[in-house]
């Protein structure tokens, strides 16, 4: 029996020599919508565009018609998808986003076939093949962004089987338990992203920097997705600033994000993660999986089956170093559920920000319990276990 | 030629059904002017790793490499958040292969939203109660907020919650 279900529609039609006329339908499980719009052929221009719910979830979800209003004027081309994605799917809604580019590709599809039909006025033998080969790589379609890219799916009333326990918790490994009679520690927060190194970052390293000192961070450590700093940039921004900066790269592979230490090799494409394993080792660095359960939670995990116990199973444990578990930019329970499954593991765990803008740094990072002056350094201290995960922005509030 | 005759026209469904092996199958079929094709996606619950995919294409002038190939690349990939920038690396970014990526990415989309479906037939009938139960959902998954015109500020259902930290 099928559990869902989605259609769609998309139907082209030249209302007249300068314009196309576009209908399209989206109709699933939860959501029934449609759209109409009106295209010049000559400029590829958005003459206007109407939207029209049939079905929705939301009391609210009415508020995203006006958003498709900010389309009208836009030309069709290449970079269509990526300003879609930004703004109807993320200030609008996504379905409506998704099925507009979808009429963005049909109408690139359909002004083809206009061409074609036009050559063939003057040139009636001419086949449609023919006419691709001639007209070569010079028209390009649509990129059709998904826009739904993230998973922020409602959550269910049940809970996920999370079986400990606090942030400040250390592995049980035979590691010395870390507490906080230790004193304070050296803090940095081991997971930030700095623009233009991450084009998803709106903050540049000196900003960033900045505000770590200012917040009281004992360091910073700047891992930019598949991005390799220099030694000589990071240990200027450091001088410059007076303050402890280090490198990490934020590399994607098949099993999700990684943080590396250590590694100066840059990789830009996605690796699986054995391979990746294989590059950290010949380097002698540190592996660690970035908030491994980010999304994870968002069903009802008591209905899918997933435990701490079941999760730790999965290979990809068996290859990392040690485990984010308190990472900025995803929930509580999916923080706490990847400490569950630290412990389970007996990984160590790490904490980091994951910041975007200089507004985030800090709000988790890793208490490590001697001071870190260099690179070689921080590798040794992660290799060492010795380190626990904190709320650090928290607990200068609480202080404060 | 009259403006009633259709210049290009586009189909495309994507199901997903529960197997008894606790696995779930999501299709994608495409049928346009051009082009007639499919995807499979078979993940696995409880962590919905993908554990096979394949699919035919065919199209009036894309010709599509090893697509065997292409599938075998998926397999291990997890359906979840940050599946589009693995599913995009993996298949790459070459123009005949962008249909190909985009109903994987389809089959994917429709698992989480099968899943969804579960939740959202939870939902009150009455106006206020439904008001409810969305805000909670926001308040539960702060990620939401923001992420769309109805969980915006100024949306009656995130007049209680807290932009996230």
């Amino acid at each position: 029996m099928l559990t869902f279900a989605r259609n769609k529609l998309v139907s082209v039609a030249a209302l007249d020599p300068e314009t196309l006329s576009i209908h399209a339908v989206l109709d699933d499980d939860a959501y029934g919508l449609e759209i109409d719009l009106r295209v010049s052929i000559e400029e590829r221009k958005i003459l206007d565009i109407f939207g029209k719910w049939n079905r929705w979830t939301t009391p609210e979800c009415y508020r995203a018609i006006p958003f498709l209003q900010e389309i009208k004027g836009e030309l069709i081309d290449e970079t269509m998808g990526e300003r879609v994605a930004k703004n109807l799917a993320r200030k609008g809604c996504r379905h409506f986003a998704n099925l507009f580019l979808e009429c963005c590709d049909a109408a690139t599809q359909a002004l083809r076939v206009i061409r074609w039909e036009n050559e063939k006025v003057a040139r009636p033998a001419l086949s449609f093949e023919q006419f691709l080969k001639e007209e070569g790589g010079r028209e390009k379609t649509v990129k059709t962004t998904n826009t739904s890219p993230k998973i922020t799916v409602p959550l269910s009333s049940c809970q996920p089987q999370i079986e400990s326990h606090g942030a400040e918790d250390n592995r049980k490994d035979g590691v010395a338990r870390a507490s906080q009679d230790r004193g304070q520690g050296f803090i940095i927060d081991l997971h930030t992203h700095t623009f233009p190194a991450s084009s998803c970052s709106s903050v540049c390293a000196d900003e960033l920097i900045e505000q770590a000192r200012l917040i009281g961070l004992n360091g910073i450590c700047l891992t930019d997705h598949n991005h390799v700093w220099s030694l000589a940039q990071v240990e200027a921004l450091s001088q410059k600033h007076g303050f402890p900066v280090f490198r990490g790269n934020e590399i994607t592979t098949t099993q999700g994000d990684m943080l590396v230490f250590g590694l100066e090799k840059d990789i830009r494409a996605i690796i699986s993660i054995e391979d990746l394993r294989g590059e950290v080792d010949a380097a002698g660095g540190f592996m660690i999986a970035a908030h491994p359960f980010r999304g994870f939670l968002a069903f009802n995990t008591v209905q899918l089956g997933l435990t701490a116990r079941k999760a730790a199973q999965r290979p990809l444990f068996q290859l990392v170093d040690a485990l984010e578990v308190l990472n900025g930019k995803v929930t509580d329970k999916e923080n706490g559920f990847s400490s569950s499954v630290a412990d389970a593991l007996r990984l160590p765990a790490t904490g980091g920000s994951d910041a975007h803008q200089a507004c985030e740094v800090g709000i988790y990072a890793t208490r490590f319990f001697a001071e870190i002056g260099c690179e070689e350094q921080l590798i040794r201290a992660l290799k060492s276990r010795d380190y626990v995960p904190v709320a650090f922005r928290s607990q200068i509030r609480q202080t404060a | 030629m009259p403006a009633n005759i259709l210049k290009f026209s586009l189909n495309r469904c994507t199901c997903v059904e529960r197997l008894e092996d606790n696995t779930l199958r999501s299709v994608c079929t495409l049928r346009d002017t051009f082009t007639s094709a499919s995807v499979e996606i078979v993940s696995r619950l409880p962590d919905l790793e993908i554990v096979s995919a394949q699919g035919q294409f065919h199209h009036e002038w894309l010709k599509l490499p090893d697509i065997d190939g292409i599938f075998l690349k998926l397999k291990g990939i997890r359906i979840g958040a940050g599946m589009l920038k693995i599913i995009s690396g993996l298949i790459g970014q070459r123009e005949e292969l962008r249909q190909l990526t985009y109903m994987v990415e389809e089959c994917c989309q429709a698992v989480i939203i099968s899943l969804t479906r579960d939740i959202l037939v939870q939902a009150p009938e009455s106006e206020e109660a439904k008001l409810e139960f969305f805000s909670n959902m926001v308040r539960e998954n702060i990620r939401l907020y923001n992420r769309c015109a109805a969980f915006a500020p100024g949306s009656r259902l995130v007049e209680h919650s807290q932009p996230p930290k």
